[in-house]
């Protein structure tokens, strides 16, 4: 079966005569892979980078005629992010969390990032405005600002982070559980969550709310989880998703304290397998030296407390924080070995693979060049039962592993880092290799019907490491793990085009600014022309 | 035996991090000039900035290698070696002995900063004055010297053992500021004067100053009276004051200072 | 504005004021080439030629400056620096680069200056001097600012003001009447909980002498030169309620050392913001590790945060390029192909003593003026190229001088405030003629430099 492709898109047919053959023959072919959650740019990710000088010294890129040169490991420069991700024959990449006040550093990182399209996710979910609107009951004034803010911030979707934590965190506390009301803001973060769903379906956004649970990383969170997502199920309107659940790894923990830790994917599987509304992504553990960074304020200090590594803590006024610290994840420990196994267990038992997605919100659990290892894990039992057999002994004896022998084919892995999230983000010229699609296509020198991914999982990581091609809009850029030409990816976003009262919304924020935020209304809005490759997707909101 | 002199005299820096006897081991001379190094962002060959005589084809454990002239432009000898012997006849550059896994170092001039920097075995040892950051670690890591033994007869500069987890540091002379600061463990022996605030925040590990110190950090508290005390097999006498620190980071390294060379310390004794 | 010329400025501090209204003067309009010891005028080409061979032909040239200039122009830097195998470094290297040495060692509690203005009821300045320095920061962000949860303390200050005014009036009343001098005790430096047990934010400042913004203290803390190091350490410990074997410390008795550990850990929100009192007093980065590993530890017990108090303009944003695009901010060194970074080895100031380098660039930045002499001695013996708004002591004795437009007057450009939140800087008046950004001036010279190296590439 031949794809044709022409002017940066997927065709019908070319003139075989004057076009470029690529031989696959006996290898893959998969549309370009889509991350749904990676922290690539930003301030969170740009202090990760500059709290770790330690983890960029050892993993070098010289510049070559065609490459900037760059470092890694776990949070690259940008460069060498996107020459990274083009080599695993990734062409699109999300941003996950972006400070609305910082949108401008966001973009800016996001512009020298090469080799992908991207996009980003603002930060609501304790902006001061969606509070006050939500707890007055004013859905549709709350919907109007939040597009007023997608727009200034050339973003993608709505994010919410530890809703309601955040703010708690400006004074050094937390929420407990999602009825727990925020502090000064008399609202509780359930009604945050169902606040901003309704927003998000009156907007018609093609992404669903993209949702950092409370309680992560918290033993016993596998119920707020259940909670969080249990509090849209009424919301839901048809088959369509309208939450997204992500990292569940760091948000499936059974237990009580850190010694009786258990894996709670059972549980949520058991939801997500009888639900249609909800999509999760995996946050999966690999074991090794990397660096957490999120929005969570009040988890990555204890994440601190417990590693006695060094903090970064960053609240940005009105809107929301961050915090950074290096981890560590080690075989031998009961606790990092168990949420291993938990993250695949998530995949293993959700039944359909469209609904669970292949990350590991990096730099979170590990960085994004542990992809292939964990492709390996999902298709090969056997390649599971070489890394369990290397864990802690209580955590491989509670494991659910050893009894799963489900393996992902090569269809589902493509749905699982692709197709899947794809959908998922609403994005329709990506994720397929049909007609109309954009010509970002990957090849993988692998033969589906020569090699068992079961038995030569090693082969499995080969390939998926390191594409034969990786074709972005058309234009061959990487070949063998070559970058052979650098390209400007576009930059994605909402363009929230509202039927009614625009201007008023515009008028409102900027009387209202200065005793919100220390800068002027009209430095904050990011301007179209600020990115190098801006490509809006219009949406008619219901209001 | 291997030597090595400089052409001419370098300008901008030059890294030589081939500069070992695992590097030289088992090659020709004409294979050894053939080793790249950098002259400030030049790539040279060793064979173009040094002439290089001696033994072809040496085993590991037998080679050596002297440098003459002066090489405190040249930067990473001995990086990661972990056998054999190198002798610096004049001065060596910074990062002397990075990495270092085994075998020798004897530099006759001084040598400047980051001399051993996560060293973990091995010795080197300085006839002159040492730089800053002896045993240190790289930019953000808390992974200091771990083995090994270096040894400066002259002065050495700030923060000698910085983040150190093991191994001894012996200066014969004077050290500047901060010396073993955030300390996991290992022995740090000055002879001569420190210029103060040693062992701030140290957990673990021995720092013994036999000279004068203006003062002891607020965050550390007195402990005893020692006749002498013990840097691996020998006994150095006292006697010394025996500090217990550093509090503010919870930490239980000990702080010897003499008792004699410091009298405006005395007012400790009465917390005794 | 009037005809191009900018009249007057409103809103601004007398800093900014100044910038605006004397960007003008000081402006030589027309790049300079040095023949036979004197600065010529010469055409834009040359000047960008004669860069382009400077720089092309060089072993360890270095690129200076950045902080007064647009994020932009930083980023054509970079790759300027990356393509001449050449090393680039900002102006932390001399004022917060000890502070950024410090955060990779022990990271920092932080936030943006709105989470203050909001939140801080306890407002801490070490070792800065913001009267001076930045003089719109007490009423913008701290102390005299009004947030949503802290009201200004401006009128409590007003009325203390103004009750020394009257008791200083009172006496020099008192004193014409009696036609004698009035001997007055002398002024009772109160204790700490005395002048601070109140609930509208408080103000302390740390300082080695009583300097302006002492003045506006509620609470002003003398400490010894060079001692702040001890001071930190062992407020580490009295906020863990830990006792010291000593009476004082750094000249200040323990006792009123434990009161002012008690407000710190009593405040609702406290903040720490710290100048080169601590960067650049002995101990250096040691002290900012102190500062930064007591309000980590503080935050045991309350909200505690910690910024710098940044000095060039778009420092900030010279770090945070810096360190997107090569993983490191400041002295970077792409010598080997890759960005390669180690302060006291890599940094400008280093470099120059050891006499090292063989070219420089300098962009925005006058390091003549304030190097130590050794450095500038090697900097000005080397081929120089100067790019700068303004003549100034170094481009004098530039080889080239390249006049720019002044950013945020004459030209655009993104910058960043001290506490990481990006701002874009506009275009007001036009350049005068034949001055360009340094974003077009650096992107010719880039591109000079890739045709110099191209034919020597193929000349091999």
């Amino acid at each position: 079966m031949d794809i044709c492709v022409k002017d940066g898109k997927i065709v019908e047919k070319v003139n075989e005569r004057k076009a470029k053959i690529i031989d696959a023959s006996g290898m893959i072919v998969m549309p370009g892979g889509v991350d749904i959650h990676s922290h690539i740019a930003g301030s969170e990710v740009n202090t990760g980078r500059l709290l770790r000088p330690e983890d960029h010294f050892k993993d070098v890129e010289a510049k070559t005629p065609l490459t900037r040169s760059g470092v890694g490991y776990s949070v690259p420069s940008t460069f060498t992010t996107g020459y990274r991700y083009a080599r695993m024959g990734y062409t699109t990449v999300m941003n996950p969390a972006m400070p609305p006040l910082e949108a401008r550093h966001t973009h800016e990182e996001l512009d020298d990032t090469p080799m992908v399209d991207k996009a980003t996710y603002p930060l609501l979910g304790d902006w001061w405005f969606v509070l006050e609107y939500l707890r007055d009951g004013m859905i549709e004034e709350c919907a109007r600002h939040v597009a007023w803010m997608i727009s200034a911030t050339k973003g993608y979707a709505i994010k919410l982070v530890n809703p309601g934590g955040l703010e708690a965190w400006g004074f050094g506390r937390n929420v407990r559980n999602i009825d727990d009301p925020v502090p000064h803001f008399n609202i509780t973060p359930r009604e945050i969550i169902r606040g901003l769903c309704k927003v998000n379906q009156i907007l018609r956004m093609p992404h669903t709310i993209h949702v950092h649970t409370n309680n992560l990383g918290k033993p016993g969170n596998y119920l707020t989880a259940l909670e969080t997502m249990k509090c849209v199920e009424n919301l839901s309107k048809g088959d369509r998703p309208i939450i997204h659940v992500t990292h569940c790894q760091f948000s499936a923990f059974k237990g009580s304290d850190w010694r009786t830790l258990e894996s709670g994917a059972e549980e949520i599987a058991k939801y997500v397998n009888g639900h249609r509304h909800v999509t999760l992504d995996m946050g999966q553990v690999v074991f090794t030296d990397t660096t957490t960074m999120t929005a969570d304020g009040p988890f990555q200090y204890i994440l601190h407390q417990l590693s006695g590594n060094k903090w970064v803590n960053h609240d940005v006024e009105t809107e929301t924080s961050s915090g950074i610290v290096p981890f560590r994840y080690r075989r031998k420990s009961y606790v990092h070995a168990t949420q291993w196994s938990i993250g695949l267990e998530l995949a293993l038992l959700i039944e359909d693979p469209w609904k669970i997605f292949l990350t590991t919100d990096h730099p979170n659990a590990a960085p994004f060049t542990t992809y292939p290892k964990i492709i390996s894990w999902l298709m090969s039992q056997n390649a599971r039962k070489k890394a369990i057999g290397k864990i802690s002994r209580r955590a491989r004896r509670k494991s659910l592993l050893p009894s799963i022998e489900r393996e992902y084919s090569f269809y589902e892995i493509a749905i699982a880092t692709r197709a899947g999230t794809a959908k998922c983000l609403g994005l329709k010229q990506k994720g397929h290799l049909g007609v109309g699609a954009d010509a970002d296509i990957a090849v993988y020198n692998l033969n589906p019907m020569q090699v068992d991914p079961s038995k030569k999982y090693m082969a499995v990581r080969r390939a998926f490491g390191k594409s034969a091609y990786t074709i972005k809009d058309g234009e061959i850029v990487a070949r063998d793990g070559e970058i052979l030409k650098s390209v400007d990816g576009r930059t994605f976003w909402v363009d929230v085009k509202l039927s009614s009262a625009s201007d008023e919304v515009a008028s409102d924020m900027k009387r209202r600014f200065r005793e919100y935020w220390t800068v002027e209304y009209e430095n904050y809005p990011v301007p179209e022309g600020y990115l190098t490759r801006s490509a809006p997707i219009s949406v008619k909101a219901e209001i | 035996m291997i030597t090595l002199r400089p052409k001419r005299p370098f300008k901008v820096s030059v890294e030589a991090k081939c500069i070992t006897p695992n590097d030289f081991a088992g090659k020709t001379i004409n294979e050894i000039a053939t080793l790249p190094i950098w002259e400030g962002n030049k790539k040279r060959t060793l064979g173009e900035l040094f002439k290089i005589e001696g033994e072809s084809n040496v085993a590991p454990e037998d080679c050596s290698i002297q440098i003459f002239g002066d090489s405190s432009r040249v930067r990473g000898v001995g990086a990661k070696m972990s056998v054999g012997k190198i002798i610096v006849e004049g001065n060596a550059g910074m990062h002397l002995g990075e990495g270092m896994k085994g075998g020798a170092i004897l530099v006759k001039g001084n040598v400047d900063s980051w001399v051993g920097s996560m060293m973990e075995a091995g010795t080197i040892e300085i006839m002159g004055d040492a730089g800053d950051y002896v045993g240190a670690p790289y930019r953000g890591s808390t992974l200091g010297m771990k083995g090994g033994a270096i040894v400066v007869h002259g002065n050495a500069g700030y923060e000698v053992g910085c983040f150190m987890r093991g191994g001894l540091i012996k200066i014969h002379g004077n050290v500047g500021q901060f010396v073993g600061i955030h300390m996991r463990n290992g022995t740090i022996l000055v002879e001569g004067d420190s210029e103060g605030r040693a062992g701030a925040g140290m957990l673990e590990g021995k720092i013994i100053v036999c000279g004068y110190v203006p003062s002891i950090l607020p965050t550390f508290t007195i402990d005893s009276i020692r006749p002498n005390v013990k840097v691996n097999e020998e006994r150095v006498t006292g006697p010394f004051y025996r500090f217990v620190g550093d509090l503010a980071d919870g930490g239980e390294g000990k702080l010897f200072v003499s008792q004699g060379k410091n009298p405006h310390l005395n007012f400790y004794e009465k917390y005794l | 504005m009037k005809n191009n010329v900018i009249t007057s400025v409103k809103n601004a501090c007398a800093v900014g004021e100044a910038k605006f209204l004397n960007y003008s003067n000081h402006r030589r309009p027309k790049p300079l080439i040095r023949k036979n010891g004197e600065l010529v005028e010469a055409s834009l080409d040359k000047a960008i030629q004669k860069s382009a061979e400077i720089l092309a032909g060089a072993s360890y040239p270095i690129l200076y400056g950045w902080s007064c200039t647009s994020c932009e122009a930083i980023r054509v830097g970079l790759e300027l620096a990356e393509e001449i195998g050449g090393i680039i470094d900002n102006t932390s290297t001399i004022c917060h680069g000890p502070s950024v040495l410090s955060i990779q060692d022990v990271g920092m509690a932080s936030c943006t200056l709105g989470q203050l203005r909001h939140r801080a009821d306890l407002i801490i300045y070490w070792g800065s001097n913001p009267w001076s320095a930045h003089p719109r920061h007490i009423d913008r962000y701290t102390a005299f600012s009004k947030g949503r949860f802290q009201p200004s303390a401006w009128r409590g200050y007003l009325s203390r003001l103004s009750a020394t005014l009257t008791k200083k009036r009172l006496l020099r009343a008192t004193s014409l009447i009696l036609r004698r001098k009035i001997s007055v005790p002398p002024e009772v430096d109160r204790s700490p909980s005395y002048a601070l047990a109140r609930k509208e934010r408080k103000m302390i400042v740390v300082d080695v002498r009583r300097t302006r913004s002492a003045e506006l203290a509620d609470y002003f803390l003398r400490v010894e030169p060079n001692k702040d190091y001890e001071l930190l350490q062992a407020l580490r410990m009295l906020i863990r309620d830990e006792e010291l074997d000593v009476d004082e410390v750094a000249g200040v008795p323990i006792s009123v050392l434990e009161e002012i550990a008690d407000v710190m850990v009593g405040c609702e929100l406290g903040v720490l913001f710290f100048g080169v009192g601590l960067t650049m007093s002995q101990g250096k980065l040691r002290n900012v590790d102190a500062a930064l590993s007591l309000v980590r530890d503080i935050n045991q017990r309350t909200k505690f945060l910690i910024m710098p108090m940044r000095g060039h303009f778009n420092v900030t944003g010279a770090d945070t390029v810096f360190t997107w695009q090569t993983g490191f901010p400041y002295a970077v060194d792409f010598s080997h192909g890759y960005p390669r970074y180690n302060p006291g080895e890599t940094s400008v100031i280093d470099i120059l003593c050891r006499g090292e380098a063989d070219a420089g660039l300098i962009v925005a930045s006058d390091p003549v003026a304030h190097f130590p002499r050794e450095a500038v001695q090697n900097l000005v013996n080397n081929p120089l190229i100067v790019i700068d708004p303004h003549v100034s002591a170094t481009s004098l004795t530039a080889d080239v001088v390249i006049p720019s437009a002044f950013v945020g007057i004459e030209t655009e450009g993104t910058a960043y405030r001290m506490d990481h939140v990006p701002l874009p800087l506009k275009k007001v008046v036009e350049p005068p003629e034949g001055c360009l950004p340094d974003t077009v001036i650096l992107q010719r010279i880039l591109h000079e430099v890739r045709k110099l190296k191209k034919r020597e590439g193929e000349g091999n």
